[in-house]
This record gives C-alpha cells, sequence and structure tokens, in this order.
C-alpha cells in the first residue's frame, strides 16, 4: 500500500517538473549578453553601462518585449582583463546570446573581434580604437559595431576645438603608450595638429601603474607648451590634475571622455579640478535623455554618468539591428545593425556605416571643468566631418 | 629642471625609504623579505582613509585631522602586523622552517590582504580628503608639493624613531640581539616571539605612515601596496638587512628612476634602473652599506 503511494507521489511529482520545464520553455526569452567590467580597476565604466542597459531593456519589455519575447539580459565580469572577456564571451555564444553589450575597452575589443567573427555574435561596443571595427585590410571586423565616435572621430573633434576654437597652438601631450585607447586617442589628435599648424612642443610617455607624472608634467612645462593634451583613463586623469598644479603647470588640460563626470568630484582640490576641456557624449539639457535621467535617478538616487546612456543606446541598437534583420537570431542581429540610420539614441542620431561598423557624423557635447564644476560649451562637430 | 628632478627624486625615494626601513628590520630578525608589508600598507590606506571620513566633521584643525589620520593608520598597520606575525611566520619559526617558506608564506599574506580589500571596498579609487590649503610652495626656484615635503620629513623622522627603540631601548636590545642569535635570546630569558612581534609591529606602523602617504599621493586603491616592489629594490641596493642603507638605497633609487624618466622617458626607465641595479650589485653585492647578514645559529 505504502509503495504504491509512493510510486503514485513520484508519478504526480514527474508530471508537475514536466510540467514546469514546459512553461519554462514556452515564455520565450531573447539572451542579451553583457560584458563589463564589474570587479575591476575600471568598474565604475562597467556598473554604469550595465545600469543603461538594464533600463533600456526594461523598457522594452514594459512595452511587450520584441515579437511578444521578453530580452534578457546576462552580464559577465570581465575585470578588465582580456582573457576574462574572451571566456565571458564564449559562456555567453554557448548561451544562446543573440547580441553581446560590449566594454568600453578597447583592449578587449581588439582580442574579441577575430573570435566574435567567427562565432558571428555581434558585440555592440564603445571601444573607440579604429581597429576594433575596422580590420587591416580595410575591411569591417564583421561582428564588431561601435556606437561612439571613434577615436579618431573623437581625437579630431578635440583638435579641432584646440586649434579653431581655443587658438592653443603649442600643445604638450601625456599619454600611457602601453595602452590601445591612450595611443588611438593620441595619433590622430597629434596629426590634426600638425596638420593645421599647430606644434607639438613635448611628447611624453607613461606605463601601465606609474602614478607619479611630475616629471613628465615639468618637462612639458619647460617646453613652454600652452595647453596639455591627456587622452588616459579617470585614475590617471585625477593624478595628473593634482599633480599639474604641483608642478605649476598652469595651462589648460584638453581632456578625453575619463574627465566626464565623475571626475570632478574625484579631485579633492576644486582649485586643481579647473580650466579642463573635454568632450563628452550628451547634454543634460537635451530632452532625448531626461526621461532615462530621471528613471535612473530615481532607482539609484544618484545623477547618471555618460556610460549609463552609452549602455543605453546600445540596447536602442540591438533592437533596431533585431527589426532592420527581420528577427532576433544571432545572424539577423549582425545583418540588422549596419542597416541602422538615423536613431535617435540619448547620446545623438545614431547611423551605422556599412564600411566601418562606425557611426557616422556624431557631434559631441564640448565643457569645460572652472573650479570643479561642468560649464556646458554647447555640440561641436569640426567642419571636416560635416563634409 | 635638474634642482625640480633632484627634489622629485628625494620625495619620491622618501616613500620608497619608509618601506626599505620595514624590509630591512624584518629581513634583520627574520633573515627574509617580508612581502605581506605591500598589503599591510593597502589596509592601512584605507583604513587611514576611513578615519579621515569618519572624522573630518569633527576635527577642525586640518593638522590635527592628519596627525589623527596617521596615527590611527600607524596602529593599524602594528595591529595587522602583529596578526599576520601569528598566522603565517609563528608557527614556521618554531618549527624552525626554511627562510623560503616565510617568503612565500608572506607574500601569501599580501595577496590575500590586497585581495579582502578588494572584496570590501571593490576596486574603484577613492581620494584622501584634502589636509592642506597649499599643494605646493616655492623652494630652490621650484615647486615642491607639500606632500612630498612632508614625506621627507615624516621619513627622516620615522629613521630616527626607529634607531632611537633599537637602540636606546630594552625592547631594541632584544630585537637586536634575537636579530643575531634567537635561540641564546630565549635562553637568556627573553621570550622571541614577544620580540619578532614587536618586530613587525614596528614595521606595521611605518607601512601605515607609507600607506597613508601614497593614498594622499597616488589615490586609494587595492593594488597600491604593490609598490612595496621598490621597497625591496632599494633595501637590496642599500645592503639588505641594513636600516641606513635601505634610507640611502632608497632615496638614490627614487632620483635615478626620476632622472630616467626625464633621460630616456617612462618607457625605458625600469630597463635602465634595473640594469644600474645589476652592475651595482655584480660590483658591490652586499649594497651600499655593504652588510654582512648574520646567518642564524
Amino acid at each position: 500500500m505504502k509503495n504504491g503511494m509512493g510510486k503514485w507521489l513520484f508519478c504526480a511529482v514527474l508530471v508537475a517538473v514536466l510540467a514546469g520545464f514546459a512553461g519554462a520553455a514556452s515564455a520565450k526569452e531573447i539572451l542579451i549578453g553583457n560584458m563589463q567590467d564589474i570587479s575591476g580597476p575600471t568598474s565604475v565604466w562597467g556598473n554604469a553601462v550595465t545600469r543603461g542597459a538594464e533600463i533600456a531593456i526594461e523598457k522594452i519589455n514594459a512595452a511587450g518585449g520584441i515579437d511578444g519575447a521578453m530580452l534578457k539580459l546576462v552580464t559577465m565580469d570581465t575585470k578588465a582583463n582580456v582573457q576574462e572577456a574572451i571566456k565571458g564571451y564564449n559562456s555567453l555564444v554557448s548561451s544562446g546570446a543573440v547580441a553581446v553589450v560590449g566594454p568600453p575597452v578597447s583592449n578587449i575589443g581588439l582580442a574579441l573581434a577575430p573570435i566574435a567573427n567567427k562565432a558571428g555574435v555581434s558585440v555592440v561596443g564603445s571601444f573607440i580604437d579604429p581597429r576594433v571595427t575596422v580590420g587591416e585590410d580595410g575591411k569591417p571586423q564583421a561582428a564588431m559595431f561601435l556606437m561612439q565616435p571613434s577615436s579618431i572621430q573623437y581625437s579630431e573633434i578635440m583638435a579641432s576645438y584646440t586649434i579653431d576654437v581655443l587658438g592653443l597652438r603649442k600643445v604638450g601631450v601625456l599619454y600611457d603608450q602601453s595602452n590601445a585607447f591612450a595611443v588611438s586617442l593620441m595619433k590622430p589628435y597629434v596629426e590634426y595638429i600638425k596638420a593645421a599648424g599647430g606644434e607639438i612642443v613635448s611628447e611624453q610617455v607613461y606605463t601601465k601603474g606609474d602614478k607619479d607624472f611630475k616629471t613628465q608634467l615639468a618637462k612639458i612645462k619647460e617646453a613652454g607648451a600652452d595647453c596639455l593634451y591627456f587622452p588616459n583613463y579617470i585614475q590617471e586623469a585625477v593624478l595628473v590634475t593634482n599633480q599639474r598644479k604641483q608642478v605649476g603647470l598652469d595651462v589648460p588640460i584638453i581632456g578625453g571622455l575619463d574627465f566626464a563626470p565623475p571626475f570632478a568630484s574625484l579631485v579633492n582640490d576644486p582649485e586643481a579640478a579647473d580650466n579642463i576641456y573635454l568632450a563628452n557624449n550628451f547634454s543634460e539639457k537635451e530632452p532625448q535623455l531626461k526621461e532615462v535621467w530621471d528613471i535612473y535617478k530615481a532607482k539609484f538616487g544618484e545623477n547618471p554618468v555618460n556610460k549609463v546612456f552609452l549602455g543605453y543606446d546600445k540596447i536602442l541598437l540591438i533592437r533596431e539591428a533585431m527589426k532592420l534583420g527581420g528577427g532576433s537570431s544571432a545572424a539577423q542581429v549582425m545583418a540588422g545593425m549596419p542597416q541602422v540610420k538615423d536613431l535617435q539614441g540619448t547620446t545623438g542620431v545614431l547611423t551605422i556605416s556599412p564600411e566601418t561598423h562606425q557611426p557616422v557624423g556624431l557631434s559631441m557635447v564640448m565643457y569645460k571643468i572652472e573650479k570643479g564644476e561642468y560649464a556646458e560649451l554647447g555640440r561641436y562637430v569640426p567642419e571636416k566631418h560635416k563634409k | 629642471m635638474l634642482m625640480q628632478n633632484i627634489i622629485n627624486g628625494i620625495s619620491l625615494g622618501s616613500v620608497y625609504a619608509l618601506i626599505a626601513v620595514g624590509f630591512a628590520l624584518i629581513f634583520n630578525v627574520l633573515k627574509f623579505s617580508n612581502f605581506s608589508q605591500g598589503g599591510v600598507m593597502t589596509v592601512t590606506a584605507y583604513a587611514g582613509y576611513v578615519a579621515s571620513r569618519y572624522l573630518s566633521g569633527r576635527i577642525d584643525s586640518s593638522l590635527v585631522l592628519f596627525s589623527v589620520v596617521l596615527a590611527a593608520a600607524a596602529l593599524s598597520g602594528a595591529v595587522i602586523a602583529a596578526a599576520v606575525e601569528r598566522l603565517a611566520f609563528r608557527r614556521l619559526r618554531r618549527t624552525k622552517s626554511e627562510p623560503v617558506y616565510y617568503f612565500i608564506s608572506s607574500i601569501t599574506m599580501g595577496i590575500l590582504l590586497e585581495n579582502l580589500i578588494t572584496i570590501y571596498a571593490s576596486s574603484n579609487f577613492y581620494s584622501y580628503p584634502r589636509f592642506f590649503t597649499t599643494s605646493a610652495v616655492p623652494l630652490f626656484g621650484v615647486n615642491v608639493a607639500v606632500t612630498d615635503m612632508m614625506m621627507f620629513g615624516l621619513s627622516i623622522t620615522s629613521l630616527l624613531v626607529l634607531l632611537f627603540i633599537l637602540y636606546r631601548t630594552k625592547i631594541g636590545l632584544g630585537i637586536r640581539a634575537a636579530c643575531f642569535d634567537v635561540n641564546t635570546v630565549q635562553l637568556m630569558g627573553m621570550n622571541p616571539d614577544f620580540l619578532v612581534t614587536m618586530a613587525l609591529m614596528i614595521s606595521g606602523a611605518l607601512g601605515g605612515v607609507s600607506g597613508v602617504f601614497l593614498g594622499m599621493n597616488y589615490t586609494l586603491y587595492p593594488q597600491l601596496g604593490q609598490m612595496v616592489v621598490k621597497g625591496f629594490v632599494a633595501s637590496v641596493l642599500g645592503g639588505l638587512g641594513s636600516i641606513h642603507g635601505a634610507v640611502i638605497g632608497a632615496v638614490l633609487l627614487g632620483v635615478l628612476e626620476i632622472f630616467f624618466i626625464s633621460w630616456v622617458g617612462a618607457g625605458w626607465a625600469p630597463v635602465f634602473i634595473f640594469v644600474v641595479m645589476l652592475a651595482f650589485l655584480l660590483v658591490r653585492p652586499r649594497g651600499i652599506a655593504g652588510v654582512i647578514v648574520q646567518e642564524k645559529a
């Protein structure tokens, strides 16, 4: 009797479990991978991108998803490490991800390009080194897509602003020679300045892990530079800003995206965080990002940084690629991505070039940091980019 | 430019000196290079930061606040170093293990402390609050950072205090005796556990002071203590085991580093420094001080 009851009970449990599986399978999900530095040295960015992507996915799902299927974000921690990123990408591919939100790190983008091209799952990133999206043969990397100005476009915006708007012609440069991001922002800038009749009076380097830049800054000061171009990560940007004051280099800093918030709040001396120019992806005043701004602030109790909007726009791009590619498979996303045209994102109007897999004609918003406060100077795009 | 480089070099050497002195002290007692000092420096830098955040609204005077923060970091350094001794070295000492095991154990402790900080404080970097309104002062026609001047002053002060403890106190006498022969020290009625712990606590307190200055100068991040390698190089240059040699080696290393950055660039500077170091050690393997390290009896 007891035995019979046990069998019935076992059958009932088995049926319930199978029904559960069937139910889970019927609720269709589209897996979107997300590879960010969650616990490494650039986790400030990684977490911001992730939060932005999550807000976009919540919004899409709240509106019914894509053809009735809900989007699901699966995040892998790259720890800002190339090997971890490769492991993470392969894991996402085998899990069935149809596209991957990539990190804002060029070194990782460069390592992923050949693997992603082979796997056929798109990586939509903000890795600005153009080699990530265009191969050595001049052809686009099939699975790699950039959604903010490339380092060439960005550097030229900064260089044009330096020489054409600010009228600064004698430039000192300090950059991390071991970092693809920094090098990719340095070369086009220097070329543009020279071509426009300016002069690089001192070109100084440092390497990964260096923390004391006073010697290089003193040499730039001695060379009589009108300004300092410093295209590097946020921690070094904080150190250079403090050390610039310590060596008495009283000239403007022309900086990269890392000078965007929260940079100024991390410099403990507002007198040092002064006379710094940077180009950012967005303006707080622009209406298209108000909704995301408000959602973010309500959810996390703080103002969003630029990487939040990049994360949000990456998901918008993936959704648009699904529409244009005719479905939500990895192949359809990859086919749709180069067709994206005039998509209104939070960071601007996005058009992906089929030739370069980079955005076309994106302007940037110029800012000046004065005594620790950001002052917006309006959108800027060089004449060269308008043609 | 020459004077600016010399001053930058001395200030950088001051940081290395504080680390190198800790190395030299422990090498004297236990005959190994204590790489857990890096982890201790990191944790104490964070401890100082927490103290500064907690006390910044409660203490008005910047100088008093800074002194309290330094004291808190030094104290936490001493406590952590004592814990490291208990966990990582005491059993090895009692079982008379080979020096290589101390070395491995110290590296493990350094990594453990660094990872604990990463887990509890994340890998984001933090900036110490501003203690002084002036960040740089003109001296000999060049700008000198206030923190660099203080670091130099404190390195010298720490060294003098350490020498006073070692040569003018009973504990110092015991530590020096333990450096020579732990077994005989025990026969003389002294407690070697206590003496070794004291030596590590002094080294940890120095690490605490270094940690605060490193945090102030270079921001706060979990890998901050990896600068301990430079302290080790300085103590090798100075002569492993020699305290005044460690200071001379550290300042020399700092000045060399700055001049090489100025002459050949930051990319090549480490190569040149290690070439100079190798050449120097070929000529003078015992380092600047020429200390003959006593083997344990």
